[in-house]
């Protein structure tokens, strides 16, 4: 039996179902990721099972007792949200007391444990500030910090780096994680950004429209997308149709076929003949526009020096990793 | 912004804010000198200053008595706004979002239907039966609910909309808050300032109501504005007096509001 | 049941404190009036309405009514606009000081106001005596029409700078520069890009201030003490007046004035509705 064991859930707004049916199992201390584009219910699946939007059927089950029937309260789940959520009126150290004041907990307790979540976020030097004070990173520090103080069983982040800019978001995902590992804490974690999503965690889950689309480590995501939409939304996939796959193989097939960028090398005499069109330098990478039998890819090279760069224009040649090709529905 | 303009177009632009200036001041600085004048006609200038028409008015008890009723119906209105307002907006802002825009149809009712136009009912309604309430300050204090109502209705959405009502309410649930806890110790403390500054603002113009107060009420049950409706047979200077006054008083409550807002941080 | 349904169950109930007072102070009252609009003697027919527009003198205080209301309103505006629009040119101090003071003088209107004007422009007044010493005007009565459209300019002039000034910040200046850089003059500016923007919320802000003069009732009584005949004292005077009491009369006649509110009432909600400038 999985730590958290999602079965048969359904939710749907108003008649219309944000999703149908939703099945899956996370073991106790897992990292896993709810990956999909903004409006393909993993917000929602986070906040039913947080118990903050009810279900319509379904079981939640969190170390075998079924969640669905109990209070957000009773829940003993932590969240972190997009916003923040930090209450204005609080300081630091108010804010991430709250959730021990509820529980009653007597003042030493408190404050000795939230002196040593604030050490754990980095903030030890923060706590008489108020919220307003304090930059969008440290926020989410707290917020963190608030969640868990209270010692929840599991660890929901709602897109919680979206609202923050590049440099701080990558740092305080690995801090995030560090923790995470560190204390051991089931951790559901949720976002559109693949690149986030590849990074950190042990599993994936990938949602489109309402349905879980394809699960599994990032390996598997990353290298084997089962579907069109999923070759679509991670990496940049050249999606050929059966016919153009057909012509640039010159072999029969079938189905749709997904080509990840980096796995076709360009060189200067090999089997198949293409030509430039254009070229874009990414930083370590050039992505080469080249044209082939008649089919335009995208050609991931690493940007080692400028006197190997193709000039648009220029004829070569190209040989796909057979491995790496990879047919979908 | 800084554009340079020329001279003449900024000399013209301050003209007219000094002419709108005037405009805005001179009943009141007519009414301040009136006010302190031992007699004044028909010359540029009064003929003497004097403090005896404030000494005059401080000291009739008809005034005080309509200055405490004044107060005690715009508070006791405003306690009652509160107690049903406050509710009301956490309840449709977090539970029923969509009720907001009935309630903003609502709200326009008091702005469509003015107060002569209620009277005539409530003149009916509540003369005599079972809830005969004209004549009494209680009818006042309901009348006033609904004029205060638009105002602090859209204030107060205002501010809830600026501290994202539903996350916190949600984090505080998550951390073991009911519903009630969180709408005490979260919500409410983060309303507070937005709600004075709401208050305050609805108290100066609640102050200034002459119309319900004199259709229903009249002076059995004498406020400020109808002592001041009936004071008019007396000295022009003692009614300048009085009108200094008021407009003192909710000058102060105006100013007041207006340094709160100002230190929002 | 669910929780968080039960906690919906709740939460409807702490509506109901609020619908009852607002039904009994708000609605209440209006339906009476539109039901007795409807009524005469125990029957139900139109015949308050007919009398109502058959009658010389009722059709006079709808007429003043509008007339008061929309040359109020006119001037009210025209001295807001180029208010507010040199407010918003000149340094930021005279700017706030000016702003706070007409944001504080639209309190001071009704009672009091009729008061300041009667000590100012009244028979006796000192600024009439100074205007007619210095041979300025022959006589100035203020308890006429004329005089009742300068008092209600005045109690429109703060509100309408209120209203307005807020509007101005939707004429971006960059709008201004990229329509100059483009070969617009100040004209074509104003013609093709200020002027449309600020429409709706010009439009609006008569609409209100229209609205507000309609329903004024406090000032022209206690300027006239109820003598001068608009739709308001009217209303009053046939359920609060000393002779004739006819409620249902009273009633029809403030259908009549909502009428006339609730339909300036809708067109400035859709011009709102069309304004640049509400951010929603």
């Amino acid at each position: 039996m999985s730590f958290v064991s999602v079965q048969n859930l359904q939710k749907s707004y108003a008649g219309s179902p944000v999703f149908n049916d939703i099945n899956c199992q996370i073991e106790r201390g897992e990292f896993v990721t709810l990956l999909g584009p903004s409006g393909c219910g993993k917000s929602t699946l986070l906040r039913c099972i947080a118990g903050l939007t009810a279900v319509d059927s379904g079981r939640i089950l969190l170390d075998g007792n079924d969640l669905v029937p109990l209070s957000p309260q009773k829940r003993g789940i932590g969240m972190v949200f997009q916003s923040y959520a930090l209450f204005p009126n609080m300081t630091v150290e108010q804010n991430v007391a709250f959730g021990l004041r509820m529980q009653k907990v007597n003042s030493d307790d408190s404050q000795a444990r939230v002196r040593e979540v604030l050490q754990l976020v980095e903030l030890q030097d923060f706590a008489r500030r108020y919220p307003h004070q304090l930059s969008g990173g440290q926020c989410q520090r707290v917020a963190l910090a608030r969640s868990l103080v209270t010692r929840p069983r599991l660890l929901l982040l709602d897109e919680p780096l979206s609202a923050l800019d590049a440099r701080i978001r990558k740092h305080l995902r690995e801090q995030i994680r560090a923790i995470q590992r560190e204390l051991g804490l089931t951790t559901i974690f949720v976002t559109h950004d693949q690149e986030e999503a590849l990074t950190l965690s042990d599993r994936i889950f990938l949602m489109n429209q309402g349905r879980i689309v394809q699960s599994g480590d990032a390996e598997t995501l990353y290298t084997a997308p089962v579907d069109v939409f999923a070759a679509g939304f991670i990496g940049n996939y050249n999606l050929l149709d059966a016919d153009s796959a057909s012509r640039l193989l010159q072999r029969p097939i079938g189905s749709r076929l997904a080509i990840r960028p980096e796995a076709i090398v360009l060189s200067l005499n090999g089997e198949l003949e293409g030509l430039v069109r254009s070229h874009s330098l990414l930083g370590n990478v050039i992505r080469y526009r080249v044209e082939a039998r008649g089919v335009e890819l995208l050609v991931d090279v690493l940007n080692r020096s400028s006197a190997d760069l193709h000039p648009d224009g220029q004829r070569v040649s190209l040989s796909i990793d057979p491995t790496a090709l990879c047919e979908v529905a | 912004m800084s554009r340079a303009e020329p001279g003449s177009a900024t000399l013209y632009h301050r003209l007219v804010v000094y002419l709108l200036f005037i405009i805005l001041l001179l009943p009141l600085a007519g009414t301040l000198l009136y006010s302190l004048a031992t007699s004044w006609s028909a010359s540029l200038l009064p003929s003497g200053l004097t403090f005896k028409w404030y000494l005059a008015l401080w000291s009739d008890p008809r005034f005080l008595a309509a200055f405490g009723q004044s107060l005690l119906v715009c508070v006791g209105a405003l306690l009652l706004s509160v107690l049903l307002i406050l509710p009301l907006l956490f309840v449709v802002h977090y539970h029923f979002p969509r009720l907001d825009a009935l309630m903003n149809i609502l709200i326009l009712l008091p702005f469509a239907v003015p107060p002569v136009v209620s009277s005539v009912g409530l003149l009916q309604l509540y003369g005599s039966g079972p809830m005969a309430m004209v004549g009494t300050p209680w009818i006042l204090i309901g009348c006033y609910f609904t004029v205060a109502l638009p105002f602090m209705y859209r204030a107060i959405t205002n501010n809830l909309q600026a501290i994202n009502l539903r996350d916190l309410m949600d984090a505080a649930q998550l951390l073991g808050a009911s519903t009630f806890q969180a709408a005490f110790l979260v919500v409410l403390p983060n309303l507070r300032k937005g709600l004075m500054v709401a208050l305050l603002l609805s108290f100066s113009f609640l102050f200034g109501e002459f119309v319900f107060a004199n259709l229903l009420v009249g002076t059995r049950y004498e406020t400020l504005q109808v002592y001041l409706n009936n004071m008019r047979n007396s000295s022009g200077h003692f009614n300048s007096a009085l009108v200094v006054s008021y407009f003192l008083f909710v000058l102060v409550l105006t100013w007041a509001a207006n340094r709160l807002n100002k230190d929002k941080s | 049941m669910n929780s968080i349904t039960r906690g919906k169950w709740l939460a409807l109930l702490c509506l109901v404190p609020f619908a009852v007072f607002f039904i009994i102070f708000q609605i209440a009252p209006l339906a009476w009036v539109m039901l007795h609009s409807v009524q005469v003697e125990s029957t139900w027919g139109l015949d308050n309405f007919s009398k109502i527009f058959s009658s010389k003198f009722y059709r006079q205080a709808i007429q003043h009514s509008l007339e008061i209301s929309f040359w109020s309103s006119l001037f009210g505006i025209l001295i807001a606009i180029l208010g507010s629009y040199s407010l918003r040119r000149v340094d930021s101090r005279l700017r706030d000081f000016v702003n706070a003071f007409a944001n504080m003088t639209s309190n001071f209107s009704g009672v009091p106001l009729a008061f300041a004007f009667i000590i100012l422009l009244g028979f006796n007044g000192a600024l009439t005596m100074l205007l007619k010493q210095a041979g300025i005007i022959e006589d100035f009565n203020l308890y006429s029409k004329t005089g009742l459209i300068i008092l209600y300019t005045y109690f429109q002039i703060p509100l309408g700078v209120l209203l307005l000034y807020p509007a101005f910040d939707a004429l971006r200046e960059d709008w201004r520069e990229s329509a100059e850089l483009l070969g617009a003059g100040a004209w074509q500016y104003w013609r093709h890009i200020g002027l449309p923007v600020l429409t709706p919320a010009l439009l609006g802000t008569f609409v209100i201030l229209l609205a507000n003069a309609l329903g004024a009732y406090a000032t022209v009584y206690a300027l006239t003490t109820g003598n001068f005949n608009v739709l308001p004292i009217r209303i009053a005077a046939l359920v609060a007046g000393d002779i004739s009491l006819d409620p249902n009369l009273a009633s029809a006649l403030a259908v009549i004035l909502v009428g006339l509110m609730t339909l300036v009432t809708f067109v400035h909600q859709w011009l709102l509705k069309r304004s640049y400038h509400v951010a929603r």
